[in-house]
């Protein structure tokens, strides 16, 4: 047989399976332009000269790695689909008289094909679309582009090997599959007379106490500090429930409705129910992956999209005032030193300070047993128990809020920003403060930036500094120990944007006293790159995901066309119309399709209260902005998915006719 | 009047652009009264089973018309169409056509179902059927569990179930052995005896001998017909017999 003879063959077969292959050819594309622009981008030069190009580069890194990773299971999951498909076809050539090996040839001229379609166009379409993304994620950071065009032969040639590398093993894949069966059952294919599945009410409900316990941990999780602890460990228990939900859970309720003999015996959930029960055997897997990666572009989407759009907000809380200076372990004489040197430095950046906020304090941790607070050393921050204490005096807390309380030693006032108190008076060990009073408001809490990652946190007010460090001396178990006051200074400026970032990087190095300064203009640049290439990451990441729920359900919805055909064949013969048969396939694959975004959503509510949370830790409090960003989220992939489901429905009803 | 009138039945089909036509029906005219058991013969390609498509409503004639208890299945609407298969025919398969995701019992409901029966009247019409038929303990289990002659016998119960005035059964002993086609044979018989109009289309001479008339299609045309009458069944056997070897020898060309 001559070598024109294989090659015409294999590109019959992919002619052939054009409704599979093409779409096949076009993920794969997708998945190659995708990931060479991902590393476009990590090497491109216009990025190096960009300020603090390092986190972007690190978060785009992360992205390469991601997008790879998951265009090789993509690739890996289609063609097993595929290849399943075909199991008669290359059953028929083997028994009209081609060996193993001459098959072995023809899968090699295909997929070197689509192999070459595939990376050959991904690379071009992506050195196309690469400059566009660069222009997206300048855009995003807030930076000026240039109009130049480079393709990194390294970025191509690791693209080229990386997707080489998935197409050999799935070719190898499919020649091992093809080497290990006979020819009789290749030509059987999938059709072998399948049982119904067994209900497995243990694996339900172990699928439905995950779940619960999930959303439970989900939705009462205190701090941010516990959320970032206990958030893994939900969305595990979480995905496990999914995954038994889908498996277990759906034949169990599927076959108690089949149990009720007068909602079962009507047309539309006859056909339904009892094709669910199949479907479901063989697609619970895939549909809460579906389920599970919904989730997971909504929630990564939400949550960027919510932080890049809420920076200034963001800012706004991390520096409520434009400069913020702070120092440790000050006395009043190093804050005196430190006072007179930002005033020199203000004035040689010609600053006047305004509106400035000093505050002497000092912040402890300690942890509640029970009975007291034991703290110092030993206080662990992921504690559920866990305080954060700042102390001020009486003195400190008149002069800035304007108040006058007077206190006796022994007595405090206190603000309660996160959690509880426990009980009417602060127990230490050897100490305690009697609560004379709880205060509602506290106008410096806000300028305390640390406070609410600890479930608890508390301001005390004291008499003076001597109940502070009878405080410390109780936490600490040591009667020689003394006062260690935290310092801070804010202000603002009225100054431009440039005046600010240069005054704040001259107070960072000439500070007299151990500390830093900061400032909400320099910061600004930091948290873009940060959070602009996460929401950058977040996009793109978002994109690809799609890509891939929409060709696992598109490839979901044709393999069950193909097996429900002769079921609908035969109904047409013993009399259901045409009309019939549309609608109840329309019933059936609706259920089958917005059972997993519905699932999603469901996961997305609970995770609500968490995912705010965390967004705290970087400084994200605007909850309605994030409820926000969430909603439209979820809207906008419902219509992706609402435009996914009337195509492959199209697709799913023309195999079956 | 008879139940099943077939007048000048003609069927060409045509390929997709026209250029080639085949005849499988040229001229097809008989009738079957009520309560006959008709067994059609002929060999492959005969049109046999376009015929029986035409007859299931399945298929459109080119020309000529069927009448089914006195109405035009030509003039029956596209809608009515489903409507009226699974309530006045019933149909047997060479290949059981039954569904794997249903039980016995659900599969033989199921044209009931769709016709929107409560599930008393269903439960209440299946009962003797099973009976007679004797899959009353196999309701409970699904196709793949049981033998062939039990899927067969299963789908005789389907086809029986909505009352139909006329079962029109496809080689239905064509994927049995001997003694399920020989006992499965017996129950069309039997069923026949209680008063079911049976049409089937077989090139069993063995399946033909327990009809009442055998008709024997040749180039798309009704050839030649015999009737039992009250012959024993082994005579009829070898009239049947006889006839195809003068068929099949071309003795009757026209």
């Amino acid at each position: 047989m001559s070598r024109a003879f294989y090659a015409k063959l294999a590109l019959t077969n992919i002619r052939k399976n054009a409704q599979t292959y093409y779409p096949y050819m076009m993920a794969g594309s997708a998945a190659v332009m995708m990931f060479y622009n991902m590393l476009y981008l990590r090497m491109s030069g216009e990025i190096g000269a960009m300020h603090d190009s390092m986190t972007v580069r690190t978060v785009l890194f992360l992205g390469c790695i991601v997008t790879g990773f998951f265009s090789f299971l993509l690739l890996l999951y289609i063609n097993s689909f595929l290849i399943k498909r075909r199991k008669k076809e290359f059953g028929l050539f083997n028994i009209l008289g081609m060996e193993k090996k001459h098959i072995a040839r023809i899968m090699l001229i295909e997929t070197a094909l689509t192999a070459l379609v595939c990376i050959g166009l991904g690379i071009l379409a992506g050195i196309l679309f690469g400059k566009l993304a660069l222009l997206l994620l300048l855009n995003i950071l807030g930076m000026d582009a240039s109009y130049g065009f480079d393709v990194p032969p390294r970025a191509v040639i690791m693209t080229a090997v990386l997707f080489g590398a998935a197409f050999l093993v799935n070719l190898l894949y499919n020649v091992f599959q093809v080497h290990v069966s006979k020819p009789v059952e290749l030509l059987k294919g999938g059709n072998v007379g399948e049982k119904e599945p067994r209900t497995k009410w243990l694996i339900a409900i172990v699928g439905i106490a995950a779940l619960g316990a999930g959303y439970v941990m989900a939705i009462t999780v205190k701090s941010p500090v516990a959320a970032l602890y206990e958030f893994f460990i939900a969305v595990m228990l979480v995905i496990i429930g999914t995954y038994c939900l889908f498996t277990a859970g759906s034949i169990a309720i599927l076959k108690t409705l089949r149990r009720n003999k007068r909602f079962y015996y009507r047309t539309n959930p006859f056909i339904a129910v009892s094709g669910m029960i199949y479907r479901m055997k063989q697609n619970a897997a895939g549909l809460a992956s579906i389920c599970i990666l919904s989730t997971m572009v909504i929630i990564m989407l939400s949550s960027t999209v919510s932080l890049y759009v809420g920076l200034e907000d963001v800012l706004r809380t991390r520096y409520p005032r434009e400069i913020a200076v702070m120092a440790y372990h000050v006395d009043d004489e190093q804050i005196g030193k430190l006072e007179a040197a930002v005033a020199e430095i203000a004035e040689k950046k010609g600053v006047r300070p305004q509106n400035p906020l000093s505050l002497k304090y000092v912040t402890e941790v300690a942890v509640h047993d029970g009975q007291t607070f034991i703290g110092g050393r030993g206080a662990r921050y992921t504690d559920k128990h866990a305080a954060l204490f700042t102390f001020i005096t009486a003195e400190e807390y008149n002069r800035i809020e304007g108040a006058r309380a007077e206190l006796s030693e022994g007595e405090a006032l206190v603000y309660v920003e996160e959690g509880k108190l426990p009980g009417d008076a602060l127990r230490f060990d050897g100490f305690s403060l009697a609560v004379r009073e709880q205060l509602d408001e506290l106008g410096l809490a806000k300028e305390i930036a640390l406070n609410d990652l600890l479930p608890n946190s508390y301001v005390v007010v004291t008499a003076g500094e001597a109940d502070i460090v009878r405080v410390r001396q109780a936490l600490y178990g040591d009667g020689k120990i003394g006062i260690d006051y935290a310092y801070m200074y804010h202000f603002d400026t009225a100054a431009d944007r440039e005046t600010q970032i240069s005054l704040v990087s001259a107070l960072y190095s000439n500070l007299p006293v151990d500390g830093y300064a900061d400032g909400r203009e320099a910061s600004k640049r930091d948290f873009l790159s940060v959070y602009g290439s996460l929401f950058f990451l977040g996009l793109f990441l978002g994109a690809l995901f799609i890509l891939g729920t929409v060709l696992i359900i598109y490839y979901k919805q044709i393999s069950e066309g193909f097996d429900d055909k002769e079921r609908f064949a035969i109904m047409l013969k013993v009399g259901l119309d045409h009309g019939e048969i549309k609608r109840t396939i329309r019933f059936q694959v609706l259920s089958v399709f917005f059972l997993p975004l519905a699932m999603a959503v469901c996961h997305i509510a609970a995770a609500f209260p968490v995912i705010s949370k965390l967004l705290a830790i970087f400084r994200m409090t605007n909850v309605p902005l994030y409820a926000l960003c969430t909603g439209l989220t979820i809207l906008a992939f419902a219509v992706c998915y609402a435009a996914i489901y009337a195509l492959t429905a199209r697709t799913y009803y023309k195999i079956v006719r | 009047m008879a139940l099943l009138e077939v007048r000048n039945l003609k069927k060409v089909y045509t390929s997709r652009f026209g250029k080639l036509q085949v005849q499988a029906l040229a001229n097809v005219s008989f009738s079957v009264e009520e309560g006959e058991f008709v067994a059609i013969m002929g060999e492959s390609g005969s049109g046999k089973t376009t015929l029986l498509n035409i007859l299931a409503a399945l298929d459109q004639p080119t020309g000529g018309e069927v009448l089914l208890g006195g109405k035009n299945m030509g003039t029956i609407p596209e809608k009515a169409l489903a409507a009226f298969r699974r309530e006045r025919l019933g149909f047997v398969f060479q290949d059981f056509n039954l569904l794997d995701t249903f039980n016995l019992r659900d599969n033989i409901f199921l044209p009931l179902v769709l016709a929107g029966h409560p599930h008393h009247v269903m439960a209440s019409r299946l009962e003797p059927i099973a009976r007679t038929l004797g899959i009353t303990d196999l309701l409970d289990k699904f196709p793949y569990e049981v033998s062939g002659g039990q899927k067969q016998r299963a789908a005789v119960a389907r086809a029986l179930i909505t009352h139909p005035s006329i079962v029109l059964a496809d080689e239905p002993t064509g994927a049995l052995d001997s003694r399920s086609s020989d006992e499965l044979l017996h129950l069309f018989g039997e069923i026949n005896r209680q008063g079911q109009t049976i049409l089937m289309v077989t090139h069993s001479v063995k399946a033909a001998s327990h009809a009442n008339r055998v008709m024997f299609i040749k180039d798309g045309e009704v050839f030649h017909q015999i009737y039992r009458g009250s012959k024993p069944r082994h005579e009829f056997y070898q009239m049947i017999s006889d006839a195809l070897t003068v068929i099949a020898t071309g003795g009757g060309t026209k």
